[in-house]
C-alpha cells in the first residue's frame, strides 16, 4: 500500500516524471549559474523585443487609452485627460456587478469542467487500443475548429426546434422548450459548458502525455497490492499529473478569461446583459459603443482581477524552484 | 482484484472498467454529434437549415459546396491560410523556443517576473490590441500584407508558445547539458546540439498545436487585411455571417473545406501529438 | 549516424523556412500599374447584395474602362473602427458605405469630409428627399442612396385559415394573433437580440406608445415592454426571439410558422422561398408612431487619391436612377430619388408600392434628430440592450423601463 502513495517514483537521475516547474533546480546549476545565467537570458532577447513592440507597446495604449476620452469621433484629434473617469463610470455601470460575477462564474465553471474533464478523459482514453485513439483523435479535431463554427452548431444544438430541445419534448419535456440560450438564468452557463467542452480536448491531450509518462510498474505494483482503480488514480495518477495540472489550470483560466468568440456567436452577450463578461463587455463598449476608453477601461479592471493569479504562478515556480 | 491479475497486461486492459467506457460513450456523442451536424448542415439549403434543425432527414444537396468550390475566394484564401498558418508557426517557434529554453534553465527574478508578465499579456482580450496594432501595421507600412499578419499572429501565440514550451527543457536532466559543457560547448551549442534535440518531440508537438490554431485565428485576419483577396479561409468562414444575413449552409460547407488541411496536418502530426507530448522522453 | 540526421533535419528546416518565407512576402493583391483601382468599403454579405454591387460596378468600367472597382468587405462591427483608424494613418478608400450610426464618428475622425460642395453642383440632387441626408451641425456628411425600412409581412394563407384580417391596430393585431396562436401557430416574429438592430425594430413600437427621444419618459417604454412580456406570455411572440437578428425571424416566417413578421423590404428575395401568400401593411401603429428608414450612406473617403473619380462613380451608382433600380431588383432597397422610386417597377409591385407608402406615411430620419450625434450608437445600444431584456423577460417592464431612463436621460442631453 505504501508505494502507491509514494507519488511517482523518482529515480534520482532522470527526470522523467517531474516535466514542468519542478525544473532541474539542482545545485549543479545553480553553481554555474550567476554566468551562465545571463548568458543563455540572451537566448530570450528576440521574443523578448518582439513582445515589447507589439504586445507591450499596445497594453500601455490601452492604458493612456482608459485614463482619456477616447471615441471613434476623437481618436484622431487630441485626447482628453479624463483621469480616472472611465473607470469610475464603469463600476458605477449597473451592469458592471453582474459581468463581474459573470465573468467570475465563467471562468470557474471553463476552469474547472475543463480540467476535470480534461483529466477524466485522459484516464478513460488511456488504453491504447484503436477506439480510443480515434475518439482522442476526433476530439481534438473538433478543438482545432475556429470556434465561430463551434459556437454556430451548438447554437442550433441548443435552439428551441434544436436537438437537444426536440429530445426534451420527447422525454416529455415542456413544449415550449428550454430557453438555453435566452433565459437569462441559463444563457451564461449554455456558453460557458460549450467552452468547456471546447477546451477539454486540448487539456485531455497535455494530461494524457503526463499520464502516458507514469511507469507502468508503479501502476502494477498498486494493483498488485490491491488497490482498485480509483485508489490507483486518486495515489498514483493525480499525483502524478499535478504539475501539468499546474501549467494547465493557468493556461485554461486564461483562455476562459480571454474567451468571447463563443459568447460573440451563441448569445450576443444576452438577453440583454445576462451572458455579458468583462471581456466581452470591453468589447461592447470598444467595437459597438465606439467608446475606446470606456473598453480600455474595463480591459483592464477585468485584468486586474486576474493579475493575482499570474502572481501565484510565478510564486509557485520560485517554490519550487527553492524545492 | 489481485487475484484477477495473474494474466498478463493485455488480458488486463481488454477488462475495462465500466466507468471508462460509459465517459467515452459519451464523448462519442457530445462531440460526435456537433461534427456531424456540421457536416450535415453544409449538405442542406439554406431554408431547410431552420426548418429540419434537429432533423436527420432531409434532401441533401451539394450546392453550398458547388458555390463555395466556384467561388475564387476559396483557392486564394487557401493558399492565403497555409502561407500565414506556416510563416506564423515558425516565425513563433523560432522566437518562443530559446526564450523558453532560456526561462526553464535561467534561475533569477527576471525570469519570476517574465513568467508573471507573459500570463498577463495572454489575459489582455484581442480585441483590445486591435486599435494599436493597426495603427503600428500601417506605420511600418505592413497593413494588408502576409508579413505583417504574419507578425501579428506570432506575438499573438508567443506568450502561450512560449509557456508550453518551458516544461520540456525543464524536463532535460541537467547532467546531460553539464557533460556537453565539460566538452567545451558554449551556450549556443548547448541549446542547439543538446536540448533542442533532446526536446525535438515536445517542440514539434507545439509546433503543430501553434499551426492548428493559427489556422482558425480570424480576428487579426480580418482586420489587418484590407482586400478581401488577402483573407485567410478563417476570414472567409467569419464573413457568411454579417449584417444582412448568416448563411449557413455556405459557412459551414467553408468550414468543412478548411478543415481538411487542418485534418491533415493534424494526421500527420498526430503520432507527435499522441505520444510526443511525453514530456521528457529522455530514455 | 544521430549528428547527420539531425544535420539533414536542421537544413530541410532552414529550406523550408526560406521558402515560406520568400512566399510570404508575396501578397495576393497587386495592381496593375495602368488602370486606376477604386476602393470601395461595405458590409454588405448577401449573395443579393453582392451580385448587385458586381453590377454597380460593371456598368462604371463601361463607361471608365481604366478603372477597376475593388469592392473590400469589412465586418459590419470593424466598419467604424477600422476606417477611423485607417483615417489616423492617413489612409483610407476611396468611397464608404457605411451605416447611419457611424456618420457621426467618421466625420469627427476625419474619415469622410463635408459634401456640400460636391453635392451643390450635382445636377440632381433636388430628386432626394431631406430626410436621406446625414448632415452633422448643418454640414452634408452622406447621402443615402436607397432606404430600408420595416413594414409587417403576413400570411395570407394562414389569416384565411385562422379567420383574420390584416390589422390597423395593435389591439385587432393582437386578436389576430390570439387566433393564430390558438391554432397552433406563432403570431409574430421580430428581432430582438441585444444591440442596435433591436433599437430599430423597437422604435416603431415605443414611438406608437408614446415615447421620444426629445421628452424620454418611462411610462411609454414600460407600456411596450408590457406589451412584449404579455405576447411572450400568451405565446403569440418566441421568448427565443431576444437572441434572433434580423435573419431569423424571418426565416421562420417564410417557412410558414408564423402569422406575422416585422421585418424589412430588403427581405423580398428571401420571401419568394415562401410556399404561401404573403403581403406587407404598415405597421399597425399609432400616428404617434414611426418607422426608421435605414439603410446605409455613401460618401467619398478623405483620404482617397482620386477624388473626383470616386464622385463620379457614386453618381453613376448608388445615387442615380438605374443603380437604385438595380439596388431595388438586386435587394429590394427603396430608391431615395422621387424619380427611381415613382418608376412603374415599385408602383406594379405589391410589396414595393406598400413600401413606398410607408415611407411616405410613417418615415422618420435615421438616427433621430433628437439624440446628441456623439452618443448616437450609445443610445441606439442601450435602447436596443433593453429591447432584448424586456422580450426575454430579464425584469419587470416598469423596473426595466426605470433602469433605461436612468441610464439614457443623461445620454440625452447630451
Amino acid at each position: 500500500m505504501s508505494s502507491t502513495s509514494a507519488g511517482p517514483s523518482r529515480p534520482s537521475n532522470t527526470r522523467l516524471s517531474s516535466p514542468g516547474l519542478v525544473g532541474p533546480g539542482r545545485a549543479a546549476a545553480r553553481r554555474g549559474s550567476a554566468l551562465r545565467g545571463d548568458n543563455r537570458l540572451a537566448l530570450a532577447l528576440p521574443a523578448a523585443a518582439i513582445l515589447v513592440a507589439l504586445a507591450f507597446w499596445p497594453l500601455l495604449q490601452l492604458g493612456s487609452m482608459s485614463v482619456h476620452e477616447v471615441t471613434a469621433a476623437t481618436l484622431n484629434s487630441d485626447w482628453l485627460f479624463v483621469g480616472l473617469d472611465n473607470y469610475a463610470a464603469l463600476l458605477a455601470s449597473p451592469d458592471f456587478p453582474r459581468a463581474v460575477v459573470n465573468t467570475l462564474v465563467f471562468v470557474v465553471i471553463v476552469t474547472v469542467i475543463g480540467m476535470a474533464g480534461g483529466f477524466a478523459v485522459a484516464v478513460a482514453v488511456s488504453s491504447p487500443t484503436r477506439g480510443a485513439s480515434y475518439l482522442l483523435g476526433m476530439m481534438v479535431f473538433v478543438w482545432a475548429l475556429p470556434p465561430v463554427v463551434n459556437g454556430s452548431i451548438w447554437k442550433f444544438l441548443l435552439g428551441d426546434r434544436g436537438l437537444l430541445n426536440e429530445v426534451l419534448r420527447a422525454l416529455g419535456g415542456s413544449p415550449a422548450g428550454v430557453g438555453f440560450l435566452y433565459d437569462p438564468q441559463l444563457a451564461l452557463w449554455s456558453v460557458a459548458l460549450v467552452n468547456a467542452w471546447a477546451v477539454i480536448p486540448f487539456n485531455a491531450l497535455i494530461f494524457r502525455a503526463s499520464l502516458l509518462a507514469v511507469d507502468s510498474e508503479v501502476l502494477e505494483a498498486a494493483e498488485m497490492d490491491g488497490a482498485g482503480p480509483w485508489r490507483r488514480i486518486r495515489h498514483v495518477l493525480i499525483p502524478h499529473a499535478r504539475p501539468t495540472a499546474t501549467v494547465l489550470a493557468i493556461l485554461t483560466v486564461v483562455y476562459a478569461f480571454r474567451s468571447f468568440d463563443f459568447i460573440y456567436v451563441m448569445t450576443s452577450g444576452g438577453p440583454g446583459t445576462a451572458s455579458t463578461t468583462l471581456p466581452y463587455l470591453a468589447y461592447v463598449e470598444a467595437f459597438l459603443r465606439l467608446d475606446y476608453g470606456g473598453g480600455a477601461a474595463t480591459a483592464l479592471i477585468a485584468l486586474a482581477v486576474v493579475i493575482v493569479l499570474a502572481l501565484f504562478y510565478a510564486r509557485d515556480v520560485r517554490r519550487s524552484e527553492e524545492a | 482484484m489481485s487475484a484477477a491479475t495473474t494474466t498478463r497486461a493485455p488480458a488486463r486492459r481488454r477488462r475495462r472498467e465500466p466507468v471508462a467506457f460509459g465517459i467515452r460513450l459519451v464523448l462519442w456523442v457530445i462531440y460526435g454529434l456537433p461534427l456531424l451536424w456540421i457536416v450535415l448542415t453544409s449538405l442542406k439549403s439554406q431554408s431547410e437549415v431552420l426548418t429540419s434543425q434537429a432533423s436527420l432527414f432531409f434532401t441533401p444537396t451539394l450546392e453550398a459546396y458547388l458555390e463555395a468550390f466556384a467561388d475564387p475566394a476559396l483557392g486564394t484564401s487557401l493558399r492565403q491560410s497555409i502561407v500565414i498558418s506556416a510563416g506564423t508557426t515558425l516565425l513563433c517557434l523560432a522566437l518562443a523556443t530559446p526564450a523558453a529554453y532560456a526561462l526553464a534553465r535561467v534561475r533569477s527574478r527576471i525570469v519570476v517576473i517574465s513568467l508573471a508578465l507573459l500570463v498577463i499579456l495572454q489575459m489582455i482580450p484581442q480585441t483590445a490590441n486591435l486599435i494599436p496594432l493597426f495603427w503600428l501595421l500601417s506605420k511600418w507600412g505592413l497593413l494588408n500584407t502576409n508579413p505583417g499578419l504574419i507578425l501579428a499572429d506570432a506575438v499573438l501565440f508567443l506568450p502561450w508558445a512560449i509557456l508550453l514550451l518551458r516544461p520540456f527543457f525543464g524536463a532535460i536532466p541537467i547532467s546531460i547539458e553539464e557533460a556537453s559543457r565539460i566538452d567545451g560547448a558554449g551556450t549556443l551549442r548547448a541549446f542547439f546540439g543538446v536540448a533542442l534535440p533532446l526536446a525535438r518531440n515536445g517542440v514539434l508537438t507545439v509546433t503543430a498545436i501553434i499551426f492548428l490554431v493559427s489556422w482558425g485565428e480570424f480576428l487579426y485576419g480580418i482586420t489587418f487585411m484590407l482586400t478581401p483577396s488577402n483573407y485567410p479561409m478563417s476570414a472567409l468562414i467569419a464573413v457568411q455571417a454579417g449584417a444582412y444575413g448568416i448563411d449557413w449552409p455556405a459557412m459551414m460547407a467553408f468550414a468543412v473545406i478548411s478543415a481538411i488541411p487542418v485534418f491533415l496536418v493534424y494526421i500527420a502530426s498526430y503520432r507527435l501529438l499522441r505520444t510526443g507530448l511525453t514530456m521528457g522522453a529522455v530514455k | 549516424m544521430t549528428q547527420n540526421r539531425r544535420r539533414t533535419g536542421t537544413a530541410l528546416i532552414a529550406i523550408g523556412a526560406a521558402g515560406i518565407l520568400a512566399l510570404t512576402g508575396c501578397t495576393p493583391s497587386e495592381t496593375g500599374s495602368d488602370t486606376t483601382t477604386l476602393t470601395v468599403w461595405h458590409y454588405y454579405n448577401t449573395d443579393g447584395q453582392v451580385e448587385a454591387l458586381e453590377k454597380l460596378a460593371d456598368s462604371f468600367t463601361a463607361e471608365h474602362p481604366d478603372v477597376t472597382v475593388q469592392y473590400e468587405y469589412v465586418p459590419v462591427d470593424q466598419f467604424t473602427t477600422k476606417a477611423v483608424t485607417a483615417a489616423g494613418s492617413e489612409t483610407g478608400p476611396d468611397v464608404l458605405v457605411f451605416g447611419a450610426s457611424g456618420t457621426y464618428p467618421l466625420a469627427e475622425a476625419g474619415a469622410i469630409e463635408p459634401m456640400d460642395d460636391w453635392w451643390g453642383g450635382y445636377a440632381d440632387k433636388d430628386q432626394f428627399p431631406e430626410g436621406v441626408m446625414q448632415r452633422i451641425d448643418g454640414e452634408l456628411y452622406g447621402v443615402q442612396g436607397y432606404v430600408n425600412l420595416l413594414g409587417l409581412w403576413y400570411n395570407q394563407d394562414m389569416l384565411d385559415e385562422i379567420g383574420g384580417e390584416v390589422p390597423t391596430t395593435i389591439a385587432e393585431l393582437e386578436a389576430v394573433m390570439q387566433k393564430a396562436a390558438d391554432a397552433g401557430h406563432q403570431g409574430i416574429t421580430l428581432t430582438g437580440k441585444p444591440g442596435l438592430e433591436s433599437q430599430w425594430q423597437g422604435f416603431p413600437w415605443f414611438t406608437s406608445h408614446g415615447f421620444s427621444y426629445g421628452d424620454p419618459q418611462a411610462a411609454p417604454m414600460a407600456g411596450t415592454y408590457t406589451m412584449l412580456q404579455d405576447w411572450v406570455g400568451k405565446g403569440y411572440l418566441s421568448r427565443e426571439a431576444s437572441t434572433w437578428d434580423q435573419t431569423v425571424p424571418f426565416q421562420q416566417f417564410a417557412a410558414g410558422a408564423s402569422a406575422f413578421a416585422v421585418n424589412g423590404n430588403w427581405q423580398i428575395g428571401a420571401a419568394k422561398e415562401a410556399a404561401f401568400g404573403y403581403g406587407v401593411a404598415p405597421l399597425p401603429i399609432t400616428s404617434d408612431g414611426g418607422v426608421l428608414l435605414g439603410g446605409e450612406v455613401q460618401n467619398v473617403g478623405a483620404f482617397s487619391k482620386n477624388k473626383e473619380l470616386a464622385q463620379e462613380f457614386l453618381e453613376s451608382t448608388f445615387f442615380s436612377v438605374d443603380g437604385q433600380l438595380t439596388l431595388l431588383d438586386y435587394f429590394g432597397s427603396i430608391p431615395a430619388r422621387a424619380d427611381a422610386a415613382s418608376d412603374s417597377k415599385i408602383g406594379d409591385d405589391p410589396i414595393l408600392s406598400v413600401f413606398v407608402d410607408i415611407v411616405q406615411k410613417q418615415g422618420r430620419p435615421s438616427p433621430s434628430p433628437e439624440v446628441p450625434s456623439k452618443n448616437v450608437n450609445e443610445v441606439e445600444g442601450l435602447v436596443g440592450d433593453f429591447w432584448s431584456k424586456a422580450v426575454a423577460g430579464d425584469g419587470t417592464p416598469a423596473q426595466l423601463a426605470d433602469d433605461l431612463m436612468a441610464q439614457l436621460v443623461p445620454l440625452l442631453k447630451g
